[in-house]
């Protein structure tokens, strides 16, 4: 059974989680500042490893069989690539935070880059043994590729601070590499899933997947685009046309999703699903700052760089964040449910996978991110260090909560009744 | 629709088979599997004492497979105690939507 891996990843995740609010409410005075600093960068890559890829890893290794109608390929290469991906995310954020570019963080990002090639080696040999191809398939093969390619240029990176082979300037790296990384794997990844699972959730009719395809070249143009016009020129007036390209091919997806719910069967949507589903409202505020970030770096402005680190805490601490702690409660209960309840099903009462969701810390984690965002915002606009404390503790709030959620549910004991009639 | 393949003599047995099989609940939908069209035929075989139900899941690979099929094993083992049920998983005709009843259509809707 898979469950124990993925139940290892997902409180692994909730751990990195609890990590990155104290190191957030530990660094409030480095979020006015540039985005390449050790702090930042080390928030950065607990929050796109140690949080969003560690889930994601595991909640593929769950979703994959349904999304891709086949078996997963080996649960031993999952074990495996986990084995190196703790460590390495470890090693790597401590070197971050510290500012080590020697040894330990070559170390690290080997360890890393290790972590992914064993994990889409997995996923490669689970695709092989599909007979059936699918949109959500090429999504999930992209987006694997583009995580390769993130960690094989972020590893170059780190052994660029000491041996300076690489030509140009870092800063023009960093950006190919968040960029790979933010739209490349998260993206790619997420629309591959979620274009699968939210009809699913919904029970929608919609199956049109043309806006799907389009959704997936116009992105996939945009960012081929910005990676070679961007090593060879930077930043310049041609990546407005790559942001419009990109922009075009998300509003495809997001009318996809739309559409999904406007033909639902389904009426009730829960507070999971409704936290999943804004966390693309955030997605979408985080692109407009992007053509404001383009503006104002072309003018040479500074302000560029502390938009750029808006844009970032958008995707990384809101969109991704969110749409985890949504779609964590969509997906762990029936992991705890099947350990609990798979045989007994039938014979006695049992109660529902949602059932196991504790609501009141479900609403003090969602109303603490609520908090946490508007605080963020204010606090960012008004450069107000009280507003910047409060989304730091309200961060903090959420991830407690969301790791006592998940304790409390790995801790589940199983409840039965007996039926009293039939 | 379900199809009965039993003797007129036991068609009682057919009406409490459905409530039993209604108990089935999909984890995810919250409606039973009744509802959801998920049944597509009740043998009873009243020589061997044994009762076959032919269904199908709303996708391949689902998690939740195994649970939903043992489900509808027990409960039936359940309520017909002296007979043996056996449970065969079948891709064809393919689910849909359309398969859902007015009832499992109005419990998710919510009305």
């Amino acid at each position: 059974m898979s469950t124990k891996v993925v139940s290892a990843h997902y409180l692994i995740a909730g751990l990195f989680f609890v990590a990155l609010a104290i190191m957030f409410l530990f660094s409030i005075e480095a979020w006015a500042g540039h985005y390449f600093q050790p702090k930042i960068l080390a928030l950065t890559h607990t929050a796109a490893l140690g949080w969003g890829t560690m889930i994601i890893f595991g909640a593929l290794y769950q979703l994959l069989p349904v999304i891709l109608e086949t078996k997963l390929y080996s649960l031993k290469l999952a074990w495996s690539s986990l084995a190196f991906f703790v460590p390495g995310i470890v090693l790597l954020v401590y070197s971050f935070w510290v500012f080590d570019p020697g040894l330990y963080m070559q170390m690290a990002s080997l360890l890393v880059l290790t972590a992914v090639v064993l994990f889409n080696l997995n996923v490669f040999l689970t695709v092989k043994y599909k007979k059936q191809e699918s949109i959500f398939q090429e999504f999930i093969i992209t987006a694997c590729l583009w995580l390769t390619l993130t960690v094989l240029l972020g590893t170059l990176m780190v052994f660029n601070f000491q041996y300076l082979f690489l030509q140009k300037d870092h800063l023009q790296f960093l950006r190919l590499h968040a960029h790979m990384g933010i739209a490349g794997w998260f993206l790619m990844l997420i629309i591959g899933v979620s274009a699968k699972l939210v009809p699913m959730f919904l029970v929608s009719k919609y199956e049109k997947k043309q806006l799907l395809s389009l959704s997936y070249y116009f992105i996939n143009a945009a960012l081929l685009l910005f990676m070679v016009d961007g090593y060879l020129n930077g930043i310049n007036y041609k990546t407005y046309f790559m942001v419009v390209l990109g922009g075009i091919g998300i509003c495809f997806y997001l009318i996809y999703i739309f559409r999904c719910f406007k033909s639902r069967i389904r009426r009730d949507v829960d507070l999971p699903m409704l936290k999943s589903l804004f966390s693309f409202v955030l997605l979408a505020v985080a692109l407009l700052v992007l053509p404001f970030i383009l503006y104002y770096h072309i003018k040479n402005d500074s302000f560029s760089v502390n938009l750029s680190t808006l844009y970032g805490s958008l995707v990384f601490i809101g969109w991704i964040s969110l749409l985890i702690l949504g779609q964590t409660f969509k997906t762990l209960p029936f992991i705890i449910w099947i350990k609990h309840y798979e045989k007994l099903t039938g014979k006695v009462k049992t109660p529902l996978p949602a059932d196991l969701i504790n609501t009141s810390l479900l609403w003090v984690q969602t109303i603490a991110f609520l908090l946490f965002l508007l605080s963020f915002l204010a606090g960012f606009f008004l450069n107000s260090f009280t507003l910047k404390a409060i989304s730091a503790y309200s961060l903090l709030v959420t991830a407690f909560s969301y790791f006592s959620h998940l304790i409390l549910l790995f801790l589940h004991k199983t409840k039965t009744e007996d039926y009293d009639h039939i | 629709m379900i199809i009965f393949n039993s003797p007129k003599s036991l068609a009682g047995m057919n009406v409490m088979a459905v409530e039993a099989l209604k108990t089935v609940i999909d984890p995810e939908l919250h409606v039973n599997i009744v509802d959801l069209g998920l049944v597509y035929e009740i043998k009873v075989d009243d020589v061997n004492t044994a009762i076959v139900i032919e269904m199908t899941l709303s996708s391949r690979n689902c998690p939740m497979s195994e649970s939903i099929l043992s489900a509808v094993k027990n409960c039936m083992e359940r309520t017909f105690p002296e007979y043996t049920t056996q449970v065969n998983l079948v891709w064809d005709p393919e689910w849909g939507y359309e398969s859902i009843s007015e009832a499992g259509i109005k419990k998710l809707r919510g009305l």
